[in-house]
């Protein structure tokens, strides 16, 4: 349980990287956004759950589990509140060129 | 308030009463009155939220969306870090406005989020005829556009017989 655990946790932090890459990489808003709900919705999930992994089966493991579930509610009403925000101040999104 | 509501009021203050149960750790005699008290107060406060659907959940079907949205969440992850990671990021965003076909408010709204939640598409503006969704290239809003996601969400309910 406490290798499944730690082999959880690195994916996560993996997919946290990247998703700190995209924020230097991408080039506006809209895009960096993407890569901030690649934090939440499989960086943080990864986390938790090897977190939960290495707890065994315990109330702290289902305490894990309801957190988990909130972060699906509710993290997506939060990205889609500030790119909706940014969208009614008027940015306009990046596009690629076409030749 | 109305009567529909108020029936499930128990049923509400209960819920969130375990689940402040679980969370704390502490079982004394005061702690467990707050709780009482912040489910009660919160249940009833969010009542006039609640509206009686028309619709019912068909829950194996909602148990196995979970797994399965998790598997896309999954796939599309892999394929936004495949973007950001690549030298040339070969990222093409765009928008795209999707009309919904789906009736009840509630699937409207697990759609909106499955679609934020999966990585590369966010879910711009929602409302019932049309959804603004910006995504990160062609190949992020597949799902979508070939409506998978939607007939997906749209076998998790089933309309309730009619009372009339």
């Amino acid at each position: 349980m406490e290798y499944v655990g730690a082999g959880l946790m690195t994916v996560g932090l993996l997919f946290m990287v990247v998703a700190a890459v995209g924020m230097v990489r991408l080039p506006d808003v809209y895009t960096r956004a993407h890569a901030v709900a690649l934090t939440d919705s499989l960086g943080a999930v990864f986390l938790l759950a090897g977190l939960a992994a290495q707890q065994g089966f315990s109330p702290n493991a289902l305490r894990i589990l309801v957190v988990l579930s909130l972060l699906y509610i509710l993290n997506p009403v939060i990205a889609h509140a500030t790119i909706r925000a940014a969208r009614r101040s008027g940015l306009r999104p990046w596009t690629r060129e076409k030749p | 308030m109305n009567a529909a509501h108020s029936n499930t009021l128990p049923l509400r203050t209960l819920a969130l009463f375990v689940l402040w149960l679980l969370l704390s750790e502490s079982y004394t005699l005061g702690h467990m009155a707050i709780g009482f008290a912040a489910a009660l107060s919160v249940a009833f406060w969010n009542s006039s939220y609640l509206s009686r659907s028309e619709y019912q959940v068909r829950w194996v079907q909602a148990f196995a969306y979970l797994p399965w949205l998790f598997g896309r969440i999954l796939a599309s992850g892999a394929h936004l870090s495949y973007l950001i990671l690549h030298p040339k990021l070969p990222i093409d965003p765009k928008m795209i406005h999707h009309r919904p076909r789906l009736s009840s408010e509630t699937a409207l709204v697990i759609l909106g989020n499955s679609i934020t939640l999966t990585p590369g598409t966010i879910t711009l503006e929602a409302s019932s005829d049309e959804l603004v969704v910006h995504a990160m290239d062609d190949e992020s809003t597949m799902d979508v556009v070939n409506l998978r996601l939607e007939n997906k969400i749209s076998g998790l309910f089933v309309r309730r017989a009619s009372r009339q």
